[in-house]
């Protein structure tokens, strides 16, 4: 059969989008129980005046916010920093961002990683101090990047049960998840939802980077209600 | 033409080289690879494990011993990639490799085959390269089936596509049954991709890799969403 008989035929009229979202919101009212099993009370404390949101944002509704207009930009720039950006995105703030005349020259994928986990973390905590960013459309080859590296050795190391640094993956999680929310791409979604069931067989190494999995488990919060998948 | 099966398992190359072996012009061998290089013992108890399985062992052993007697079933110690494997492959002068084995293929495997290697990926490149391609294909609501291509060192990323065939997922109810029904349909498509390759003046596809993305494993939260999808048109077609 070639591609335009595939096409012309008659499809049967499914329920494909419905059961998507079916299943993505069954997923967000287990989060609600279930995101005290990533951060222990020990750790949300540690959080401070971010615990009380968190708490709240995790165990409630929780809101929506839409970033997308912040991808028409070549670049944007804010004031705050990496981890006040970050906090505002995943519990659906507000960030005052402004666009920006210079983007700043390509990340070379080879350079990056060449770098040990401590550095690179610095690096792409640095180049997305306005972790909106990531949805750049020049910045398309460091997300796939990031994606492959957590779908692919990243996956396979914590698969195996062998030794891994959080920070960086969960890093990478909050990163990946801030791009399925504005491009809507399904594959940065499921990243979240496979670690998500991954990271239940290795809480006690996620558990120590407790602000990390907040702020990661928000974003996935919000993207499981997003209703435009 | 000289046809090389590459194989993980003999029971798994037999099973290719008896849909064409009787294509005119077509010599065929069968290579066995050693997947995850067993130990003897593990890799022999598995073959014949496998043997057994088979409905028609006896005509499957049969035809493994003719093999065999004419040094066309040729079992590998070393890894694919190993100098000494190379070699072998390259002695036997062959024109076209078919991809049967679990292994990954580096440059010069590959090149080691005048044409090239030839994989039966279950699904439609450009648009879905890497894994689980079937489940993303219907998640997305794009048609599923199969692109004969040969491949390079990349991730589903070679650029002369042989054939294409849309099967559609209609009807079936579990996205694993599906994914084996494609997988079973690499010894036809072979055939198919061969026949074509033997017809002069051969033209490719190309498999522009800008018209698609790599997928990756997928979650067992969308795996239970694309079962789920496809029961909902089975009931519904």
């Amino acid at each position: 059969m070639d591609l335009e008989t595939a096409l012309s035929r008659p499809v049967p009229l499914d329920r494909r989008k419905e059961i998507l979202r079916g299943a993505l919101l069954r997923r967000r009212a287990e989060l609600r129980k279930s995101w005290k099993h990533f951060i222990t009370a020990e750790g949300l404390e540690s959080l401070g005046s971010l615990a009380p949101e968190v708490e709240s944002f995790l165990s409630g509704q929780g809101s929506i916010h839409d970033w997308r207009p912040a991808a028409t930009f070549t670049w944007i720039n804010c004031d705050a920093s990496f981890s006040d950006c970050l906090r505002s995105i995943a519990l659906a703030g507000e960030v005052d961002y402004r666009p920006s005349d210079t983007s700043p020259a390509r990340l070379s994928l080879v350079d990056l990683n060449k770098l040990s986990s401590i550095k690179r973390l610095n690096l792409l905590c640095a180049r997305y101090r306005c972790p909106l960013n990531i949805a750049a459309a020049s910045e398309f080859d460091v997300a796939e990047e990031l994606l492959r590296q957590l779908m692919v050795p990243d996956r396979v190391k914590l698969e195996a049960g062998e030794e891994f640094d959080a920070d960086i993956i969960l890093l990478k999680l909050n990163l990946v998840g801030i791009r399925a929310m504005i491009t809507r791409d399904l594959r940065y979604l499921d990243a979240l939802n496979y670690f998500y069931e991954l990271l239940h067989r290795s809480l006690a190494h996620v558990r120590t980077s407790p602000r990390y999995v907040a702020l990661w488990l928000c974003i996935y919060a919000q993207l499981l209600s997003m209703p435009d998948w | 033409m000289r046809v090389a099966v590459l194989a993980g398992s003999i029971r798994a190359g037999m099973r290719i080289a008896g849909e064409i072996e009787n294509l005119p012009g077509i010599d065929v061998f069968v290579i066995v690879c050693n997947v995850g290089m067993r130990s003897p013992l593990l890799r022999w108890s598995r073959e014949l494990f496998s043997a057994l399985k088979s409905f028609e062992k006896w005509t499957f052993a049969a035809k493994a011993y003719s093999y065999a007697r004419q040094e066309r079933l040729i079992i590998l110690h070393w890894p694919l990639d190993d100098p000494a494997s190379i070699e072998l492959l390259r002695s036997l002068q062959c024109d076209v490799g078919l991809h049967a084995a679990n292994v990954i293929y580096r440059e010069g495997t590959i090149s080691a085959f005048r044409l090239g290697i030839l994989n039966a990926h279950i699904g439609i490149l450009p648009k879905y390269r890497g894994r689980c391609v079937v489940e993303w294909s219907v998640l997305q609501g794009d048609p599923t089936g199969v692109t004969v291509f040969f491949i390079d060192s990349g991730i589903d990323t070679g650029e002369r596509i042989v054939l294409q065939e849309f099967i559609p997922s209609n009807g079936w109810k579990r996205v694993g049954a599906l994914k084996n029904m494609l997988f079973g349909c690499d010894a036809r498509l072979y055939r198919k991709a061969l026949e074509a390759l033997m017809q002069p003046g051969v033209q490719y596809e190309g498999n522009d890799i800008l018209k698609g993305r790599r997928y990756y494993v997928m979650s067992q939260m969308l795996i239970n969403t694309v079962d789920k999808i496809l029961r909902d048109r089975a009931n519904l077609g």
